[in-house]
């Protein structure tokens, strides 16, 4: 995931990052896919946080990731609240609400819309502007709503 | 004529049902999920069915943006203590990344 990499280098200093590491997508003992086979990318269902935290440094390491990553419970508690299975993105601002909200992975996972909404975020927090965005934003909508920072 | 309209009638009849029980599938949690789509042979999921549209909207959630981000405590994976996203309130936005290697 080289676009994660990207973005978290180039706003690390400006937010926060984490990679909440959830149930597998494709393990070996349900669906699993050829392209993995290939990749050799072998994992069971995780049923345990030390199974869960296995997983997640062998993902870290095999996809060179240099975020820090938090391992969701085994009853995948935070994956339920924020329905993060397979894969999803989002963004929280400094108010603790919901900025941006991918759709669900893979097809809605897209780096690019947390930059859009970051790039929002933070110049609404240099100007001091009220935020009357709130709500405007939905799922894949477009940058050609936003104000040009 | 008539036996036709039956076959095209059971065909429906047919594809209703694949849509109802892929649909269902997809709104389940991911390890049960993941086994029926073990059992299930992909044409019959990703060719046969809008099944990109059915997925995003089955796994819509229910979280909405403006909402309050539900507040949860992880710890990191190599075990160096735990994070609290409240703990991040007043100060920085949070970047969630939800995913597995697989």
């Amino acid at each position: 995931m080289p676009a994660l990499n990207d973005l978290y280098k180039k706003y690390r200093d400006r937010g926060e990052f984490y990679i909440v590491y959830i149930q597998e997508a494709h393990p070996v003992d349900a669906w699993q896919m050829d392209v993995n086979v290939k990749e050799g990318a072998l994992l069971a269902t995780t049923k345990t946080l030390e199974d869960r935290s296995k997983a997640a440094d062998t993902c870290v390491i095999k996809l060179g990731l240099d975020l820090p990553a938090l391992v969701d419970t085994p009853d995948d508690f935070v994956e339920r609240a924020y329905t993060g299975w397979p894969d999803r993105l989002y963004v929280v601002d400094k108010n603790g609400r919901i900025a941006f909200k991918s759709a669900a992975g893979p097809f809605g996972f897209k780096p690019e819309d947390v930059e859009t909404t970051l790039k929002r975020l933070l110049s609404e927090g240099n100007t001091n502007r009220a935020s009357n965005a709130e709500g405007q934003r939905r799922g894949d909508q477009s940058e050609r709503d936003l104000p040009q920072s | 004529m008539k036996w036709l309209l039956r076959i095209l009638a059971a065909l429906a009849g047919l594809y209703a049902v694949l849509y109802g029980v892929v649909y269902v599938a997809m709104r389940q949690p991911p390890v049960r999920f993941g086994q029926f789509m073990k059992r299930m042979p992909p044409v019959l999921v990703w060719a046969a069915l809008p099944a990109q549209s059915m997925w995003l909207k089955a796994r819509q959630g229910t979280l909405a943006v403006g909402e309050e981000a539900p507040d949860f405590t992880l710890p990191r994976y190599k075990g160096n203590g735990t994070v609290t996203l409240s703990s991040h309130r007043g100060t920085r936005p949070v970047v969630l990344v939800f995913g597995s290697y697989t």
